[in-house]
């Protein structure tokens, strides 16, 4: 871990960290807000949800209690919308943090430092951690004050913990992804489009799997598939081993991508 | 010690040769110069020293360390000036030389502004807003600051202006008196005479010579452009000389040898005008090292 490396990381991705956070708060406040809007429609939504093809439903994580309860209401844009966005903000930022480096070709800066391969790539990854954890620690925080103030009746804390963390072990695993995609990518340019693609691409695919009983297999592939977000189920938990499998195939990742580094060329 | 050592150093690109077999010792306190045309390997073999290129075979110690194993040990002894600058453009200089520094251990700011001053470099300019020279002149305080044991230069001259080439080759030299070893690569012949005591000479990425300066100018092949009041008669030209060519009463042709004779050769003709120039490396090679 290099200190000085470590600070410049930093610095260098918190404009774009401002910006992600801004816009995630921005949502996160917007959707508890709206809630006791929508609780008032209670009755009406519950109709219009019963006319609706149940598939959607299912979809979306939606059944008629979503509409009851804030958590209810708050997960369903949690899974879709909060966890999506703040994963392509780390993973996008996990694919640049060293490819930045080689497209405007300073690592050739860098590494004529006296810096090993490893130290660069260990203190890259912890500002990439840091930044992540910044990050999912402010919508946590935001979401908590916000709930408390919007959300009429008593709230199961619990469940919003463990949402949280389902959401925190998506974002790993995606920004994960993010770092082995720079590596084996060329030209390095712009990630955002496959960033996003796996992203949404992964919600999407579980969401069509959970609606649809004849593909219902194809929600197996989906990290969201183990991280649920349907917090009206009865027995609503972290999925340890999932976790646990997540996170390991994500060391695993950063572990190859490590590899892969310590053997490129720099070639100017 | 050797300042640096390398045992039959090789890098491939796939199949196409970076270098191959590359076999040089530079000795402590010693300026070597390394001399090639554009894409002979030169740029290669420096890369795979400072470990920035994984060698496809071969060996070499820097200072005594392993260049595989102690990189990190190897770079906190050398200052290296790449050939091509590519710095964080959203720093300024100072930041970036701050930067820089901290890797090594506590700035030294005193140092920077000393050195900026010595060749007129803004620190307060963003990298991004600097002339190709100027970025230059950054990379030249980069390499020094940290008061390194080696000095690794690739094609340091590039882009600077005659002034600054000059107080550059100064402190070089003054670097140099202090112990420091110094590497540098070029493809201008008279950079290297002017500094280094030894050269090697590489081409297709293969070194094809190890030479003292002092040979390589009695070898040096020099063009020779002479203008004639008449066009003499049965002119006898020293030996040496080559590819003679008339137009009227100008004369152009070759020559390789000492410079005495050519001199002495020179004196006795009936002239309007004489240049002596060097020719550009391609033409060494082609004319010397292929006879």
């Amino acid at each position: 871990m290099n200190w000085n490396l470590y600070q410049k990381e930093l610095k260098r991705n918190r404009k774009n960290l401002m910006i992600w956070s801004a816009i995630v708060i921005a949502f996160t406040l917007m959707i508890t807000s709206i809630f006791p809007y929508m609780k008032g429609m209670g009755d009406d939504i519950t109709a219009l949800m019963d006319k609706m093809p149940p598939e959607l439903g299912k979809a979306l994580g939606m059944d008629a209690n979503t509409w009851s309860s804030i958590l209810g209401f708050y997960s369903t844009y949690y899974g879709i919308y909060i966890i999506v966005l703040v994963s392509i903000f780390t993973t996008s930022t996990g694919a640049t943090i060293i490819s930045k480096e080689e497209k405007d070709q300073t690592s050739e800066f860098l590494m004529s430092k006296p810096i090993s391969r490893l130290d660069i790539f260990k203190t890259k990854m912890l500002a990439l951690f840091t930044l992540s954890m910044i990050m999912y620690i402010i919508q946590t925080t935001v979401a908590l004050v916000s709930i408390s103030i919007f959300r009429g009746d008593p709230v199961d804390w619990d469940v919003f913990a463990i949402m949280h963390v389902n959401g925190l072990i998506l974002m790993l695993f995606f920004t994960s992804l993010g770092v082995i995609i720079s590596m084996f990518v060329t030209p390095k340019k712009n990630f955002m489009g496959i960033v996003v693609g796996i992203t949404f691409g992964s919600y999407f695919i579980n969401a069509i799997g959970q609606a649809a009983d004849a593909v219902n297999w194809i929600s197996y592939i989906s990290p969201f598939h183990y991280m649920s977000f349907i917090v009206n189920e009865s027995e609503y938990s972290v999925n340890y081993l999932s976790a646990i499998v997540l996170l390991a195939i994500g060391a695993g990742v950063l572990y190859i991508s490590y590899l892969k580094y310590k053997k490129k060329d720099i070639v100017g | 010690m050797e300042a640096i050592k390398t045992n039959k150093l090789s890098k491939y690109y796939g199949k196409s040769v970076g270098i191959k077999d590359v076999s040089l010792t530079i000795n402590k306190g010693e300026v070597f110069g390394f001399i090639g045309p554009n894409g002979s390997g030169k740029s290669t073999a420096i890369r795979t020293l400072l470990g920035l290129l994984i060698p496809t075979s071969g060996s070499a110690t820097i200072l005594g360390h392993d260049i595989a194993k102690e990189g990190k040990e190897i770079r906190k002894k050398i200052g290296y000036l790449p050939s091509e600058v590519h710095y964080y453009d959203e720093m300024s200089s100072r930041e970036l030389l701050l930067y820089s520094s901290r890797f090594y251990g506590p700035e030294n700011p005193a140092e920077i502004e000393r050195l900026a001053e010595m060749f007129e470099l803004d620190l307060d300019k963003k990298i991004t807003d600097l002339s190709f020279g100027n970025k230059k002149k950054c990379a030249i305080v980069q390499c020094l600051i940290h008061e390194p044991e080696l000095l690794i230069l690739d094609e340091p001259t590039a882009g600077l202006d005659p002034l600054m080439q000059n107080r550059f080759f100064e402190l070089l030299e003054a670097e140099n008196k202090k112990g420091t070893t110094i590497f540098f690569s070029s493809h201008i012949l008279s950079e290297i005479q002017r500094l280094c005591d030894r050269a090697a000479i590489i081409r297709k990425g293969e070194i094809t010579a190890v030479e003292n300066i002092q040979d390589l100018l009695e070898k040096q092949m020099k063009k020779v452009r002479l203008v004639f009041k008449e066009k003499p008669i049965d002119l006898k030209l020293p030996p040496g000389s080559q590819h003679e060519k008339w137009h009227d009463n100008k004369l152009n042709f070759e020559y390789v040898g000492m410079v005495k004779p050519l001199l002495q050769f020179l004196n006795q003709l009936d002239l309007i005008d004489a240049v002596l120039e060097e020719p550009d490396l391609e033409s060494i090679f082609m004319n010397y090292y292929e006879r």
